[in-house]
Formats: structure tokens, C-alpha cells, sequence
């Protein structure tokens, strides 16, 4: 109930006008002269008889037929009567979207909104019907266009939160899809949601058809004190042969008043190994850095929590580590090299935390097929190319998804055949003979360079090269790399699975000072995991990611062993909540949706093996920003742009004809109120005449002589 | 007899005696003509009582008695000593002493006390003078306001200032009395006209003090209809006229221990003036005069037997 006028309420006031003025005022003018009050004065005075009102019923009357007619001058309309004005017009068809991510979680918000649902389906005639479409970043249409209210009110009962996130775009789609489906005359969208502004784009492309009403519900809180753990870094270090990592979590808080300080703790393997205590400013975040921790096993299970809050869902964060696998590198450098040919890149290679390299430094070309079978990368360094068998063996390995660097010096020579295996010809040696040549374009959309692509991420222009040779590019090669000259300083031919690089100039410090910049050791750190194929292994996903258990290359982030996802072999996925997804083998996709937080275990049907597969999924951290948008604005975006109605005080998208039937229906009731007086005031009138009358008639009996006018 | 002569007097046409009629006669001198002509022609009787030396019997000559009443021409007959006795004096006194203090003004009908006062006393004062008394005024509030001295001739000086008496000041009754006795040297007969608004005790006292001279008094205590039987019924404040002191009332709550009130107050003084042997009668301001004029005569009536 809402009023559109309400400054008419002032006029209230007016009754206590008469009351006031009868009651003390009244005496005050009304002054009657007495000859003598001699008498009066020995009469005991009584002053609450003073206030004595002598007609209550015709002093009601006046007073009630005033605030009707102050009411009726406010304009009192109904807020809320869409439901039940649409109910008098002809079946509806309702969608309740129903938002369910993670964040409705916050405080009793999800029981609330469930109330508001079934207060919508409560509200629903025999002849209505209604759908119940959940939104997180998906939608899901629960029931679809259904009359069985109990259907619908059960579906809303057994319905749970999810770990999902906010998308508005998906679930209003479907609901626009519904609605336009449907035969009904009136049709409606109900809203139900925290509103966060981070789920909503403005690009969502959903247009309700004409006449849709648009009804959003709020639900929300006065405040909304929040913390999370927005993200786990971690470092891996070996110490006396052993990997130790070391978690650094960081920890946000979306509102608060004070600063506050917050217990958590590290588990590992569901075991609980440190706590610490964390002061979180009222908007702000920090960084909790805990003692490294021995990683031995494949896939260990950590969590890292936070004590719970108003929203337990990003209270914490599970990730899945297993060891690091040193990666294998044979460099090859033919007989008689420079002595320092190899120096500079194998200390670099030496020096890693995240990968180790395992680096071998041969001075021959000849390599057997168990060489290659140990190795991830091979280095010819400033040597001849292998010829024979071992070139056969090399483009096999190649071929096979091994790496291949060649180096180009003094001693590289180009053979027949190579242009089967190398991005382009190579030629001689030439010198830059106006000065140093520098590196004037790199491909930072190669995972060799894209590394550097921030800001202050390396200065590659700093080195200087002195000689190189010229690579006259195949039509399988790539460039990655160019002098400023606009020679080839790098290029790349994908061969089979593997990749083969081609660097110009030397690694030593000869031909050019690169081996001398800084940007060297992250550089050739680079060159070899590109070449080696190292992934680096994904600790945790989120909710709503969809997995290709088939798909290898993307697997390659989860599983350390091929064998466990092999497509042949059929397993079966325990999710967190306890629940099973078979995963048959086939030879087609196998999906996994991570619609769960915690940890997903991947395992053949019927066995339990020691270190299981495991997932790690934490909710999306940016649902946890609990700002609200104006539901006024989405539901302005969504209405038919044909309608061109107007929002109403609740958000209500409103169409014109169904607005004007509103307005009427809504405003009709002073119309009411001002019939309702009027019959009081002509009772009113009656009353008083009798009482006049009946007053009169004493008077002429000689037992009145004022007659009373109240 | 007098209850005979009042049963006249109620058949009679009252019309022209009453005070909402006479209200509209401006000139007191034709009011009081009217009033005591169509008064007298009601009554069939003679209006001349106690006037001339009309015999009335005889009685045995004791001790004491004036030797020149004595009837010689019954002794001659009977040769015993006889005195006659007479009806009346003749030539007596007659003063109204009008109240004129503020409270007099009020009046809820056709007029108020002190005009209905007013017509009393010019009606009187004319019908005494047509008995051929000696008539006189005095309009007093806490004092002798206008004092006009008894006369054969004062009858239209006694309606002028009747005409133009003012009320305006509070009143008292025992100063301007007690003054008004000293005044008068002649025994007569002393009309008061008043609203009596003073304890019983204090108004006898006062009056007494006129009968303690040998003044033969007549009280007509007039009461406004108002006053009577206060029928207000509307909370109001009520204003003392005399003192302006305004108090808060509740009709409803009060009328009935007011009339209670006003009973037992004119009750003590008809009994207290009664106990004094002055002739005490309200009047109520809405009744015809005749009422008031009959309670005039009878008393009249009772003082001119000499005994």
C-alpha cells in the first residue's frame, strides 16, 4: 500500500481540531454571564467533567468521515497487486527465476527467497501456470510451464544452494524463451535474487516479449560483512632433496566496520598443519605466507580456511599439489666446442624453483633411442646435425612431441633433408657490421615471449649481437624473433606433436652478450618448457568449469599418470558432495561439470587405489562481492523495448496497457473512501438534526435552554 | 377574601401585564397607567384602599387610647366609651428601593430584572400616587445611586430616573439600606426590589434595619427564569457580573445541586423575612405583573388595618 499524496496526511490533524478546541478552547470563548456565582462556587469542581464529550457516537462519526476523506485525498494505491490484478485477467504464465549461487547463502537470504517463491506459486489460480528456473552462471528450468502448483512447491522445497556463481544473462534467456513460447495473454517474470551487480553485463541480449511483467525481489541485507580467500600462490623449493611448498593465501574482506582479526588454517591431506591469525581491514585484503610444507605425494588435497562467516562457501579454498617432475634436457655439442658454448645455458637451467631441468651435456651427436627416451628437449649447440639413423630418431622423437633446439654457430652446417625438419635455410655466418644487432621484434603471443609481454617484463633490446646467421624461412616456419636488422633471431616449425626452435646466434657470450642479461635465464627457462611440453599442473578449478576427461591436452593440467585417463579405461567421478558421475570409456568426449566445491576424486568403478585422482574446485571469488545493482535496471533491460512501459516502484517493469489497468486498479480505492464519508457525513447530518431537534424539544419542555452542539 | 380576589385577578385579561409586552411601551409614565389601569379594571373593585377615614368598627375605649377618638354620639346613646377605628392612614410614605448593582441587567427573555424592576416600580409608584401617597425612589447598588425623596409631586421625577437608571457597579445591600433609613424620617412603606445575592443573614440584617425604624417593608426578590432553574447545558465559563470572576462549568453536573442551592436560599430568606414580619415574595422575572402587583396590594392590604 503506497499513497501518492501522503501530504494530504497533515490533514489528520484536523481531528484533534474539534476535540481540542471542544475541550479547552471551547469554554475559553464560550462565556456565559451569570448574575452572581455564589452558588456555583459552594458546588464542588470537577474538572475532569470539563472534558466530558456529550455525543461519542456524532464525534466519532466527524472524525471518521474526515480520515476518509483525508485518505481519500492521499491517493492510496496498492504496491503489490500485480499477481492478483493479473489473476483477474485471464490465465498467466509465470516464470520464478531463482537465484540460487553461492552468495544467496549470506545469512537466511536462501530461505527467504524460497518464501518468496512459494508466495508466487501460493498466489497462482487453477488456471495459471508457472515455471521455476534456477540461475547461477547456468540456468536449469527446474519445472516448465506447469499448473501443478504442488509440483512446483515440492520442486522449491527440495530445492538446494549451489556453489555456483552469478550470470543473469542465461537464466533470463530461458525464461524470455518460456514466456514467448507460452499462448497466455498475460505473461510475468519474478525475479528473485541478491541482485549482485558483478553477474550482470548489459549485453545479455534478453528482450521479454510485449506485455511481460516484470517483477524483481530483492533480497538482501543491511550490511553484508564478508570475507574470502580470494587465492592461494604457491612456491615450490627442493631442500636436501625433498620439494617443499610454500602456501601464501590471500585474504579479502568486502565490508566491515572495524578491523578484525581471523583464524586460518592450512590443512593438508585433511590434516591440520598450521594456523595462523590474520587482521583483515574493514575493506581491504592481506596475505597470509604459512611454512613450507614437504610435498612427496601425488595429488595431496589442501584447504586453506578461514573461520566461517555469514558465507561459509568462500570461507575456503582447496587446491591439489603433486611433486614437481624434473624435466630431461640432453645437449648436444658436437667434438672441440667452445669451452663456455654450453656454460651460460646450463647454469641457467640449473637455477629453477617451479621446474627443475635436468640437464645433460654431451659432446657428440649420436643418440640411441634410449637417450631420446629420457629426454624432453635436445639441444644441438653449435654442432653438425646428426645424420643416419640419428636424425631418423631424432624427427621420430620429434615427432613424438619431443623438443628440439637447434643453436646456430660456427660449426652448424646445413644438410640436405633438413628442410623436412627445420623451419627454414639456414645460411652463413654473418657479421652486423654497423654495430650490434638487438632484437627488434618478439612474438609475445608465443608462450616463449609471453612471459614478457607486461610491462617491465624484460628489456631484450639491452642485448647486443655481434654475428649470426641468416635462416631463410620455410613455409612451415614461424618467426618468434627478429633483429632489428630484420634478420631471424628465432623461429619455430611444429613437427608432428613436437616443436623444433632454431636460434640464430649462439648461447654463449661470443656471438652476443644475451647470456649476460637478465632476461636470459627466464628466457631459456621459456625455450625449454615450450619445447618439453611442460604444463604447469592446475591446483584447484572452479565451480562451473566442464572438463574433456578425453582430452589430452587439456588433461595434461590435471592428471600426472596418462594411464588414469585413459579413454579406454571407464571411471567414475565421486563428486564432493558424495555424489557419483560415471565416466564410460569411450572414445568420444567425457565431460565433467564441476558444479561442487571440495574435491573430486576420478577412479576406476570399483577400486580404491592409494592416491586417487583428485580435483580441486573452489567457488568463483567474485560472487562473493555482494554489491546489489538496482533491480530497477535489469528489469528495465529486459522489458520489450516495444512495450516501452515503465518501472514500477518495486521494479516492476509495467507495459502501458497493463500499467494503465494497474493504475486504475491500484488508485481506484479513493473513489472508496470518498463514497464511504459521504454516507458518513449524511448520517452524520441526520443525527445531528435529531439530536437538535430532541435538544429543541427539551428546551420548549423547559428542561434545556442551550441546545448542545456536540 | 384575598384568595378570592387573586382567582379574580388570574381570569382577568393579563395581556398588557406581560413584561415581554410591556417591554415595547417606551415611556414608563404610559406603562404605569397601563399596567395599573388594566390591573384595577380586572380587579372590579374600588383601587382606593385606606385612602380617606372610612369607619370601620368600633371598639371599647381602654387606657391609653387617643380620648379624640372617642365616639361621642355612641356615648350619647350608649354612655359608654367607644373609639372608632378607621381603614387606613392616610398620605403614608411609599419609597421603592431599587436595586441597580450589575447583576440586575441580566435577563435571558424578553427583559431583565432591572426592567422588569423598573415596571414595578413605576407601576407602583403610579398606582400610589393615584392612592394619593407620598411616592419616592432610591436606586442604590453599594450606595444610594439616585435618591429622590418622597412626594405628591416626585411621580414623574420618580419615572425619569427610572428611565434612565444604569446598571454598572457591584452591589450591597446594607450601606445604601441602612442609609436610605436614616433618610427617611416618616414611617412608610419601603418596597425593595433586588436580585438578593448575599447570604440570607447579611440581607436580613440589612432590611431589618428598614423595619427596626417602623417602615412597613415589601421585598420582591426577582429571580431571572434562568436563575431559577438553570438550564444551561453546554460546558461554558461563567462570569460573575459583578465580580467578573469566570469559572468552568458543567451544566449537567451542576444544575440540579444549583437549583438544590437557589431553593434553600430563597426558602431561608421568606423565612427569615417572614420571622421579621416583612412581606417577602419572589418574583419571577418571565410571569406577568399582575402577580407581583396583587402580592402588593395584599400586603398593602394587610398593613393599612390599623389594630
Amino acid at each position: 500500500m503506497g499513497l501518492l499524496a501522503p501530504l494530504f496526511l497533515l490533514g489528520l490533524v484536523g481531528l484533534a481540531v474539534p476535540i481540542i478546541v471542544h475541550l479547552t478552547e471551547k469554554q475559553r470563548r464560550n462565556v456565559v454571564d451569570f448574575p452572581s456565582l455564589m452558588f456555583l462556587r459552594k458546588i464542588p469542581f470537577r474538572s475532569t467533567q470539563r472534558r466530558r464529550i456529550h455525543h461519542w457516537a456524532l464525534l466519532s462519526i466527524r472524525a471518521l468521515a474526515l480520515a476518509l476523506l483525508v485518505a481519500a485525498f492521499t491517493r492510496p494505491f496498492f504496491a503489490n497487486d500485480e499477481v492478483a490484478i493479473g489473476s483477474t485477467l485471464g490465465p498467466r504464465e509465470v516464470v520464478v527465476v531463482l537465484d540460487r549461487s553461492y552468495s544467496m547463502g549470506y545469512g537466511d537470504r536462501w530461505e527467504r527467497a524460497k518464501t518468496q517463491a512459494r508466495e508466487v506459486f501460493a498466489g497462482l489460480d487453477a488456471s495459471d501456470r508457472a515455471s521455476l528456473v534456477f540461475m547461477g552462471r547456468g540456468a536449469e528450468a527446474l519445472l516448465r510451464s506447469t499448473s501443478d502448483r504442488d509440483r512446483l512447491l515440492t520442486a522449491l522445497d527440495t530445492a538446494s544452494l549451489s556453489a555456483d556463481g552469478t550470470l543473469y544473462g542465461p537464466a533470463l534467456k530461458l525464461a524470455q524463451t518460456i514466456l514467448e513460447e507460452s499462448q497466455f495473454p498475460n505473461r510475468e517474470a519474478v525475479i528473485i535474487s541478491d541482485f549482485q551487480r558483478n553477474g550482470w553485463k548489459g549485453d545479455e541480449g534478453v528482450t521479454f516479449p510485449p506485455g511481460t511483467v516484470v517483477k524483481s525481489v530483492l533480497i538482501s541485507d543491511d550490511a553484508t560483512p564478508n570475507a574470502a580467500v580470494a587465492s592461494v600462490a604457491f612456491r615450490r623449493e627442493f631442500f636436501s632433496g625433498q620439494e617443499r611448498m610454500t602456501a601464501t593465501a590471500r585474504v579479502v574482506r568486502r565490508q566491515g566496520e572495524a578491523p578484525a582479526d581471523r583464524t586460518i588454517v592450512l590443512e593438508v591431506d585433511g590434516q591440520e598443519v598450521q594456523t595462523k591469525t590474520v587482521r583483515l581491514d574493514p575493506t581491504g585484503s592481506a596475505t597470509v605466507t604459512f611454512e613450507p610444507f614437504t610435498l612427496s605425494e601425488l595429488y595431496t588435497r589442501g584447504s586453506i580456511r578461514l573461520d566461517p562467516d555469514a558465507l561459509p562457501q568462500d570461507d575456503v579454498f582447496h587446491f591439489v599439489l603433486s611433486p614437481g617432475r624434473a624435466m630431461r634436457i640432453l645437449v648436444l655439442e658436437g667434438g672441440s666446442p667452445r669451452p663456455d658454448a654450453s656454460l651460460y645455458m646450463q647454469r641457467a637451467l640449473e637455477i629453477s624453483e617451479e621446474a627443475s631441468f635436468q640437464v645433460d651435456v654431451r659432446r657428440s651427436t649420436s643418440l640411441s633411442a634410449a637417450d631420446l627416451e629420457a629426454t624432453d628437449v635436445v639441444v644441438l649447440n653449435d654442432t653438425r646435425f646428426p645424420q643416419g639413423a640419428t636424425e631418423d630418431r631424432l624427427r621420430g622423437f620429434v615427432e613424438a612431441g619431443g623438443g628440439l633446439l637447434l643453436v646456430l654457430g660456427e660449426r652448424s652446417a646445413w644438410q640436405t633433408g633438413l628442410e623436412e625438419l627445420l623451419p627454414g635455410r639456414f645460411g652463413p655466418a654473418r657479421d652486423h657490421t654497423r654495430g650490434a644487432a638487438r632484437l627488434g621484434y618478439l612474438d609475445y603471443t608465443h608462450p616463449v615471449f609471453e612471459l614478457f609481454a607486461g610491462p617491465r617484463g624484460g628489456d631484450f633490446a639491452r642485448a647486443r649481437f655481434f654475428r649470426s646467421r641468416d635462416l631463410e624461412l620455410g613455409p612451415e616456419g614461424r618467426v618468434l624473433a627478429r633483429f632489428d636488422d630484420g634478420s631471424v633471431a628465432l623461429a619455430e616449425r611444429r613437427l608432428g606433436d613436437g616443436h623444433v626452435l632454431v636460434w640464430t646466434s649462439t648461447m654463449d657470450a661470443f656471438w652476443n652478450d644475451l647470456a649476460v642479461q637478465p632476461v636470459f635465464l627466464p628466457f631459456i627457462h621459456q625455450v625449454m618448457r615450450h619445447l618439453g611440453g611442460y604444463r604447469e599442473r592446475v591446483p584447484w578449478f572452479t565451480t562451473g568449469q566442464v572438463l574433456d576427461l578425453a582430452d589430452p591436452d587439456g588433461m595434461v593440467f590435471v592428471a600426472d599418470r596418462e594411464r588414469e585417463l585413459a579413454p579406454d579405461v571407464a571411471q567414475v567421478a565421486l563428486t564432493p558432495g558424495g555424489g557419483s558421475v560415471a565416466l564410460p570409456a569411450t572414445s568420444g568426449p567425457r565431460f565433467l561439470e564441476l558444479e561442487e566445491a571440495g574435491f573430486y576424486e576420478i577412479r576406476p568403478p570399483g577400486t580404491n587405489p592409494e592416491r586417487t585422482l583428485a580435483i580441486a574446485v573452489n567457488v568463483d571469488v567474485t560472487e562473493s562481492e555482494l554489491e546489489s545493482m538496482d533491480p530497477a535496471e535489469l528489469a528495465a533491460a529486459v522489458a520489450s523495448r516495444e512495450a516501452g512501459g515503465e518501472i514500477g516502484a518495486g521494479g516492476e517493469m509495467l507495459t502501458p496497457e497493463i500499467q494503465a489497468r494497474n493504475q486504475e486498479r491500484r488508485q481506484s480505492l479513493w473513489r472508496l473512501l470518498m463514497v464511504a464519508a459521504l454516507v458518513l457525513l449524511l448520517a452524520e447530518t441526520a443525527i445531528s438534526n435529531w439530536i437538535s431537534r430532541a435538544a429543541t424539544l427539551r428546551f420548549k419542555d423547559g428542561r434545556s435552554y442551550v441546545p448542545s452542539n456536540t | 377574601m384575598a384568595v378570592r380576589e387573586r382567582s379574580s385577578i388570574q381570569g382577568a385579561d393579563t395581556q398588557f401585564l406581560d413584561p415581554a409586552v410591556l417591554s415595547r411601551i417606551s415611556g414608563l409614565d404610559l406603562l404605569a397607567r397601563t399596567v395599573v389601569d388594566g390591573f384595577l379594571q380586572g380587579l372590579h373593585r374600588s383601587p382606593h384602599l385606606g385612602m380617606s377615614l372610612d369607619f370601620a368598627e368600633h371598639r371599647a375605649y381602654m387606657p391609653g387610647d387617643d380620648i379624640r377618638r372617642i365616639d361621642w354620639k355612641l356615648f350619647g346613646r350608649t354612655d359608654r366609651f367607644y373609639v372608632k377605628l378607621f381603614e387606613a392612614e392616610t398620605s403614608a410614605n411609599f419609597m421603592v428601593a431599587l436595586d441597580i448593582s450589575r447583576s440586575m441587567s441580566f435577563g435571558t427573555g424578553a427583559v431583565t430584572k432591572l426592567d422588569y424592576a423598573r415596571y414595578l416600580a413605576a407601576s407602583l409608584s403610579y398606582f400610589s400616587q393615584k392612592q394619593r401617597d407620598r411616592v419616592g425612589l432610591a436606586t442604590f447598588d453599594h450606595e444610594i445611586v439616585e435618591y429622590v425623596p418622597p412626594s405628591t409631586r416626585h411621580l414623574q421625577l420618580i419615572l425619569h430616573t427610572l428611565t434612565r437608571v444604569e446598571p454598572g457597579r457591584p452591589g450591597t445591600l446594607r450601606d445604601p439600606l441602612m442609609r436610605l433609613g436614616d433618610n427617611l424620617h416618616h414611617r412608610g412603606i419601603i418596597l425593595v426590589l433586588s436580585d438578593f445575592y448575599e447570604e440570607p443573614e447579611q440581607v436580613i440584617d440589612s432590611v431589618r434595619h428598614l423595619r427596626a425604624r417602623g417602615h412597613d417593608v415589601i421585598v420582591f426578590h426577582l429571580l431571572d427564569p434562568a436563575e431559577l432553574e438553570f438550564p444551561y447545558e453546554s460546558a461554558a465559563s461563567f462570569r460573575d457580573m459583578e465580580s467578573d470572576i469566570m469559572i468552568p462549568i458543567v451544566p449537567d453536573e451542576l444544575a440540579d445541586e444549583y437549583r438544590t442551592l437557589i431553593g434553600q436560599h430563597t426558602e431561608e430568606l421568606a423565612r427569615l423575612f417572614t420571622g421579621s414580619r416583612i412581606d417577602y415574595t419572589v418574583l419571577d422575572t418571565s410571569k406577568p405583573l399582575d402577580y407581583a402587583l396583587f402580592q402588593y396590594l395584599s400586603s398593602r392590604e394587610k398593613m393599612s388595618r390599623v389594630r
